[in-house]
């Protein structure tokens, strides 16, 4: 019988298990969220470990770059993602920190490509979110990255929009982050009743003209702009709307 | 005000002269928000170490920042200039406070970095810039805004103006424009190569944290007169060196005025700029010099292989360089190894003797590297075929895409 065993979806918890897991030399066919169904040559076993509080900050202080690797993998959308960390974190106790350099092991390697694919989709769509006013200023985007990289963008626009009040809504998974001008925080919206009155278009309006006239046309290079700028993303991108709804007639 | 009464007598929607102002300002490369990090409770806005693009235009080029003009009313006649006083185009000013809400809203919806100011010049040099300053000040002072700005330094201006702008301002740039003199004198009239390399100069020597902290670029452009590659070149290596600038921007030239000093081209000369944005890439990163790219027997680049497999070729008794020994400035040498793939071999190697196999694995693309290496004194194709002629059609060939290629694919079958 293989052996998956559960974690309650977060990276805490996932990483406590992973730690028991090689603590009690115990190797598992594989790892999985809760809500997991096993097949027919699977048992689930669910340890429900209750995490040591400052488990992440003591982790973090002694290996921040492993512990970014790490946590971004978990964010990823990658199958595997579980037991990728695990022998990603059994291979660091071997090599410690130089692990980030064997790239000849594919644990290793694995680890390293997803969280560099994770941290740069974050990066792409601190560019690419945009945000429409809504009722009292407050302002409100939408997204839909391929991984789950909300608290990214979130920390990013704490610091540069500090004195907005804003909403960050992942629609893929149905997340939404809330910053009152102090922190944000991430809230469940499946329950959630949104009323997402927008006030004037000038602004957006203003944008689409910018964004028409800025482009050479002697200069035209359309697969030049879709490497750059994937059509994934277009649906949120407000300049980009016109062209997403004439594509998909 | 001279905008308000201009304003006031000529009215016009804010939207026209975006248009306007955003078409005139277009022709100027840079766009880039890096080089400079900072955050801050108060006011809106940050900048990034790395930059972030926003936007892609339809033409591929990256929108960063809003590039607009102040004004696109100039007292110059440049030839290549779509602005020049002797066009006939439809012509527009902002008032400070309309740059302002523009760029404020755009910021707050994460549509830009920050803010792109330049202009045409406007009655004299330095009411022109008093009109930039004014408008940063209020920006900065009025509207606590931290986001990026990037301005143009009017060349001519006094150097109190100069001064106050930088203290303003990210990033703080000149233009160029021409690489020699003479060209200058031909197309741009006006213009005096001694004011940008006095503002150039200015610059340099007070960039600071407080003082254009993103420090200083400019532009050339490409094509609107006859200057080759290596003048080109050797001017912008001269220049980083003597400025400590950030970048130098290649701008193909379009042709958007007729006139019997420009050439007649049809398509801008966009595969040349390419190649000296390769080779600037090469002098700044990969330790080249000027000189082991071209020559005065040897002017111009490949415009089939880029700069840096044309060298290899050209210097074939370098190579293969085995992976496992190379240097790193060796490393960096090989066409399609990059700073980051050296850096990845010089940290592995420490670890494990590298095959073609972990190369691969390490996200190195072999692509045009598997001609120029070995991995443990293997080469990868049968050593009898490490000869120029082989690699060099081969590396061409890899080059064509089947949707842009003017040669036909040989076949053996009759159509």
């Amino acid at each position: 019988m293989n052996r998956v065993y559960l974690y309650s979806d977060t990276f805490l918890n996932l990483l406590s298990l992973v730690i028991f897991l090689n603590a009690q030399n115990i190797t598992p066919s594989n790892i999985k969220p809760e809500n997991y169904t096993a097949t027919l040559f699977e048992e689930t076993i669910n340890l429900k470990i209750t995490p040591s509080k400052n488990l992440l900050p003591k982790f973090y202080q002694k290996a921040p770059s492993i512990f970014k690797i790490m946590y971004y993998v978990y964010l990823s959308s990658h199958p595997n993602k579980e037991l990728i960390i695990y022998y990603f974190y059994l291979n660091f106790l071997k090599y410690h920190n130089k692990v980030i350099n064997m790239r000849n092991i594919s644990w290793v390697n694995d680890a390293l490509k997803i969280a560099k694919y994770v941290s740069h989709e974050a990066h792409k769509l601190k560019g690419f979110i945009r945000f429409t006013e809504l009722e009292k200023h407050v302002l409100y985007a939408q997204m839909e990255p391929t991984n789950n990289i909300i608290t990214i963008v979130s920390a990013h626009f704490k610091k540069r929009l500090p004195n907005e009040y804003w909403l960050i809504h992942d629609t893929k998974r149905n997340i939404i982050s809330v910053y009152d001008q102090k922190d944000f925080y991430l809230l469940d919206a499946t329950n959630l009743q949104l009323n997402l009155k927008t006030t004037s278009h000038t602004y957006e309006d203003l944008w689409c003209t910018f964004y028409d006239t800025i482009g050479i046309k002697e200069r035209k290079n359309n697969r030049c702009r879709l490497n750059f700028m994937p059509k994934k993303y277009w649906k949120n991108i407000i300049e980009m709307r016109n062209n997403h709804a004439q594509s998909n007639k | 005000m001279f905008a308000d009464i201009i304003n006031m007598v000529f009215k016009m929607e804010l939207k026209e002269k975006l248009q306007i102002l955003a078409d005139s300002a277009k022709y100027d490369a840079s766009c880039s928000s890096s080089g400079n990090s900072y955050t801050s409770k108060k006011g809106l806005g940050s900048t990034s170490y790395s930059g972030i693009c926003h936007s892609f235009a339809s033409d591929g080029r990256c929108i960063s920042l809003l590039k607009i003009l102040m004004t696109n009313c100039c007292i110059f006649d440049c030839k290549y200039c779509i602005n020049r006083r002797s066009n006939n185009i439809k012509r527009a000013i902002f008032t400070p406070e309309e740059i302002c809400a523009i760029t404020l809203n755009f910021y707050r919806r994460n549509y830009i970095e920050g803010l792109f100011l330049s202009s045409g010049i406007i009655k004299n040099p330095d009411y022109t810039m008093e009109l930039i300053i004014e408008t940063i000040s209020l920006l900065r002072y009025k509207y606590k805004f931290n986001g990026y700005i990037h301005a143009k330094a009017i060349p001519g201006a006094s150097v109190a103006l100069l001064n106050k702008l930088g203290k303003l301002v990210t990033r703080l740039s000149a233009n160029i424009e021409l690489p020699t003199s003479t060209s200058l004198k031909l197309l741009a009239p006006d213009k005096n190569s001694e004011q940008v390399t006095k503002i150039m100069g200015y610059i340099k020597e007070h960039q600071s944290k407080y003082f254009a902290p993103a420090g200083e670029s400019t532009q050339l452009i490409v094509g609107a007169s006859n200057e080759s590659d290596y003048v080109l070149l050797h001017k912008s290596s001269s220049m980083y060196e003597k400025y400590a600038l950030k970048r130098v921007f290649y701008s193909a030239y379009i042709p958007v005025n007729q006139d019997k000093l420009l050439p007649s081209l049809k398509i801008p000369p966009l595969k040349r700029e390419n190649r000296l944005y390769q080779a600037d890439w090469l002098l700044r990163y990969y330790n080249f010099k000027v000189d082991d790219l071209l020559s005065e027997e040897y002017p111009n680049f490949n415009l089939l292989i880029d700069p840096k497999a044309d060298y290899a070729l050209r210097h074939l008794e370098e190579f293969p360089k085995e992976i496992n020994t190379a240097s790193y400035y060796d490393l960096l040498k090989v066409p399609g190894i990059g700073v980051t793939s050296a850096k990845r071999i010089i940290k592995s190697r420490k670890y494990f003797k590298i095959t073609f196999n972990d190369l691969k694995k390490m996200g190195i693309v072999l692509k045009r590297a598997k001609y120029f290496i070995t991995c443990n004194s293997k080469y990868c194709l049968a050593p009898s075929l490490f000869k120029k002629d082989f690699i060099e059609s081969n590396l061409i060939l890899e080059n064509k895409t089947p949707t842009n290629s003017n040669f036909k694919q040989l076949s053996i079958f009759h159509e």
